[in-house]
């Protein structure tokens, strides 16, 4: 998949800008990482799919991803900064790795549990926050995603009841082992403080610190997002004090 | 009861326990303290890892929806063929932050409320405690209840006002005396307890003095009482009575222990019953005998899991539960599965007495009492009758000394504010 901007490219000047342009800066960039991404996993899913119904929907919703990211692109050209992307950033990339060890092993509800569950809450809720605070179109455009991102998520719903009913035990025992292997570096990823150092997708220093300046903070999109994955563990039936235990787990 | 198991319960589904799916009651309450959430949260973690830091938790929390923590599985006294009666329920956590429970976050904590009550629903109970300010609000308007067939909701304030009840007349055999001469006075006198308490004790008291924020509420109380030629006062201002109380009932829904009671007899009885906790830990009452109310033991054995013993229920004696969560499994036990105390108001002597006869039947009684210093008696015989008669005059010292049965060394002893997962106050 071709990059939508050049990593290699030079940022602007943004001595001129807005004193949050910066920050809105990162922000997109994370947006528009995690929608790389998930083109790139409709994709490669779309490759092990053997309904021609589904391989068209998975390059459906492939397309979709990236207009989102285009999308953010284009929200940071209005306010003056240039939106950098890093799929092979060390968070995202290990998420992608996550993703690309199912389409290994063909495991077609492994992807929509990685993708849709895991990833898309975190999308969801995110987004939803910085849609309320986000200025102008920047926020709309938040905003509009993330409705887009909870249609995805309900598509593949029923999907997922339908395969848990067939055999809960052995579904939740899937889940449980994809959430310790994406929802730990997702948590780690969601932290108060990056503590493994620069997440190679912010331009300068971590975003975090400064996410308060327009009215966010690393602790209620942390918080925002786990609440909506566990409400959407809950759509699937999987048991509240399972779920519980297993985000009390992870780590902070 | 006539199995051993009031309900048969589907074998386990859920991963690495053992955990039944459908259960006949559930409790529904939340922490009253930071440092109880951080412990539940530390159970859920696990002793592998690291202890969530304090903030950690205060960002945390507040997100989390609510959801069932455990599974409570009660025993009864009651012997059958197949061995003891036992009911199977669950603890829902509303999640209610301990430092949201003021009215400016009503709206908010009944949504949770509804959320655990929809989660009790969903489990399959079939009868439901509200703890601690879960019940007060909703109390009067259980209408606000998740649509329900076959699940009935109690505040279990009943149970909790006998509970109150017997403290104060342990506590005055205890310390030799009579609560026919005692001034008693009730603060939070308006809420399902303290009214309940006021009908139970006025008749057994010398004076009634009754103080709660609705003056109107309290005009109404007062007439009910003085209909039946008992002495009444009333005030908006604890400032403002006449006389000294010295037995006190503390059961204002306060969101943080914040009472200060001011003029009252210095070597008053004091029942703080409040959940938070009502007193301030300011308060300067150095020979005041002070005890937390409202709490039963369960002999016919309790276990949670996973393990929660000493985390949901910090007391320093065995299987203490607060009253209101109490009455759910009592009801369970006795396969009475209605909403035994609903709204406000309806607590009577009768109702009191059939819900205590209820619960000693399956082996639930007063708790042992205690205070955030520890026991004031000793726990392996905790077992009381109610007849204070029996010991006017007969002065027993209160006990301090025999937490070590259970705990060892005082610093083992559960820390205050005392947890429990709720007891209803001013209601």
């Amino acid at each position: 998949m071709e990059p939508l901007i050049d990593v290699n490219r030079s940022l602007r000047e943004c001595t001129s800008l807005s004193p949050s342009a910066p920050i809105w800066q990162d922000i997109l960039a994370q947006a528009m990482t995690g929608e790389i991404l998930a083109a790139m996993n409709y994709t490669s899913l779309s490759e092990i799919c053997d309904d021609p119904a589904e391989v068209a929907d998975a390059l459906e919703h492939s397309e979709c991803e990236r207009g989102h990211a285009a999308a953010f692109a284009a929200e940071g050209g209005k306010i003056g900064v240039d939106v950098a992307n890093n799929v092979g950033a060390k968070h995202w990339k290990r998420l992608r790795e996550a993703f690309l060890r199912c389409i290994t092993e063909r495991d077609f509800i492994g992807c929509l549990i990685v993708q849709e569950i895991m990833l898309e809450s975190f999308a969801v809720a995110s987004y939803s926050r910085v849609g309320k605070v986000g200025p102008g179109s920047l926020g709309e455009t938040f905003a509009r995603i993330a409705a887009e991102e909870g249609e995805h998520v309900d598509h593949a719903m029923s999907i997922l009841r339908a395969e848990r009913a067939r055999d809960a035990q052995r579904f939740d025992d899937k889940v449980y082992r994809l959430h310790l292997d994406v929802m730990t570096t997702l948590a780690k990823m969601l932290a108060k403080e990056c503590k493994d150092g620069h997440c190679e997708v912010c331009h300068a220093n971590c975003v975090k610190p400064s996410l308060f300046e327009v009215s966010l903070s690393a602790a209620e999109l942390r918080g925002a997002s786990l609440q909506q994955y566990l409400k959407t563990l809950d759509l699937l039936g999987i048991p509240g004090e399972v779920t519980l235990t297993w985000i009390t787990q992870l780590p902070v | 009861m006539d199995n051993s198991v009031a309900s048969v319960a589907t074998p386990a589904r859920t991963i690495g326990v053992d955990l039944p799916l459908s259960v006949d009651f559930a409790l529904i309450g939340h922490q009253e303290s930071w440092r109880a959430a951080a412990d539940v949260l530390a159970v859920l973690r696990g002793p592998e890892r690291t202890p969530l830091p304090d903030d950690e938790i205060k960002d945390i929390l507040p997100w989390i929806p609510p959801r069932a923590v455990c599974h409570v599985d009660v025993g009864s006294i009651v012997r059958t063929k197949s061995g003891g009666a036992r009911a199977r329920g669950l603890y829902i956590d509303s999640f209610i932050p301990p430092d949201r429970l003021e009215a400016a976050y009503v709206h908010e904590n009944i949504a949770r409320v509804r959320k655990a009550a929809a989660c009790a629903i969903q489990a399959g109970a079939k009868i439901v405690s509200l703890g601690g300010f879960s019940s007060i609000l909703i109390e009067g308007n259980f209408d606000q209840l998740p649509e329900r067939r076959d699940t009935v909701f109690t505040t279990g304030n009943t149970l909790t006002v006998a509970f109150i009840v017997q403290g104060i007349q342990k506590m005055c055999a205890l310390e030799g005396r009579n609560l026919r001469r005692s001034t008693l006075l009730i603060v939070g006198a308006t809420g399902d307890v303290g009214s309940g308490c006021a009908r139970c004790l006025a008749p057994i008291v010398k004076r009634v003095l009754l103080s709660a924020r609705n003056l109107e509420r309290l005009h109404k109380l007062a007439a009910e009482l003085q209909a039946d030629g008992v002495q009444v006062e009333i005030a908006t201002d604890l400032q403002q009575f006449s006389a000294e109380a010295d037995v006190v009932i503390c059961a204002a829904s306060l969101a943080s222990p914040s009472l200060l009671l001011g003029r009252i007899a210095s070597d008053a009885i004091v029942c703080d019953a409040g959940y938070p906790k009502n007193l301030s830990p300011t308060a300067e009452m150095l020979d005041a005998k002070v005890f937390f109310g409202g709490l039963g033991q369960i002999t016919g054995g309790m276990k949670f899991t996973p393990d929660f013993h000493g985390v949901l229920n910090r007391h320093p004696f065995p299987d203490v539960v607060h009253g209101c969560l109490l009455e759910g499994m009592a009801l369970a036990l006795e396969h009475r599965f209605e909403p035994f105390s609903q709204g406000r108001g309806f607590i009577t002597q009768e109702r009191v007495a059939e819900i205590e006869t209820i619960a000693a039947r399956h082996g639930i009684y007063l708790a042992p009492l205690y205070n955030a210093d520890g026991p004031l008696e000793d726990g392996l015989d905790a077992r009381w009758n109610g007849r204070e008669d029996e010991s006017i005059g007969r002065k027993t010292k209160t006990k301090s000394n025999s937490v070590a049965r259970y705990f060892g060394r005082r610093e083992n002893w559960p820390a205050y504010p005392i947890f429990a997962p709720g007891v209803n106050t001013d209601r």
